[in-house]
């Protein structure tokens, strides 16, 4: 019968890229989004496609707002927050620890 | 038929889109690439992501409401899909495997492959 161990990868070593993302499974990560677009969460599934569940994860959205008389860039980011997520790998550009200040 | 049915289950099991398939009855959330959102309960998800909703509040990225009966997602167009609070993702990713083994058990004549025994 299909277990918890069977179905999680059970190698220590690393030998391809994917697997640096398996070492952070169960902690805190950032992915960085296409259209600008954050998630901090913490990785409890992916795939090889980078389909992933994510819980506890804040969304960053980022927008530029070009004022039109100083033509300054404005950056607004609006965050949210969601209990568990399944993200759709095609939308994933990277994978990191999560960013830490100084 | 037979052959496409295994190679849509081959395909299904050797990625997350299990879990996916595992909410069908539930209500969630899917956020589209559009920027819009649908809300609905699940009636189907395929090996491609490909999503069926019915009884949904669409809301488009400008926030304008839409009831819909049925809506269905072609799985390139879906970002996020919210699980519901009260799943156990383990065990409906177990369950939704366990289903996969057992059709291809019962499916093959002598026995197919013997890793698997037929669950009860």
């Amino acid at each position: 019968p299909m277990d918890a161990v069977d179905f999680c990868c059970c190698t220590n070593t690393v030998e391809e890229p994917l697997d640096l993302i398996r070492l952070s499974l169960d902690e805190r990560i950032y992915v960085k989004m296409r259209n600008d677009r954050e998630l901090r969460g913490r990785l409890h599934a992916y795939d090889q496609h980078l389909n992933m569940i994510l819980g506890d994860v804040e969304e960053t959205v980022t927008t530029v707002e070009i004022d039109e008389e100083t033509y300054e860039e404005l950056y607004k980011s609006t965050k949210r927050n969601i209990p568990m997520l399944f993200v759709r790998g095609d939308g994933v550009v990277l994978v990191a620890p999560p960013l830490r200040v100084g | 038929m037979a052959v496409a049915n295994l190679l849509l289950r081959t395909i299904a099991e050797n990625s997350m889109v299990v879990l996916l398939q595992g909410l069908q009855g539930e209500v969630t959330t899917v956020d589209l690439r559009n920027e819009s959102t649908a809300r609905g309960r699940v009636v189907n998800v395929d090996a491609f992501m490909n999503v069926r909703l019915e009884d949904v509040l669409y809301r488009d990225r400008r926030g304008k409401l839409t009831r819909l009966q049925d809506l269905f997602i072609t799985g390139r167009n879906v970002r996020y899909v919210h699980i519901p609070d009260h799943m156990d993702i383990m065990k409906t990713i177990q369950s939704q495997l366990a289903k996969i083994h057992r059709v291809r058990n019962f499916a093959s004549h002598g026995g197919g492959r013997k890793e698997y025994s037929k669950k009860k």
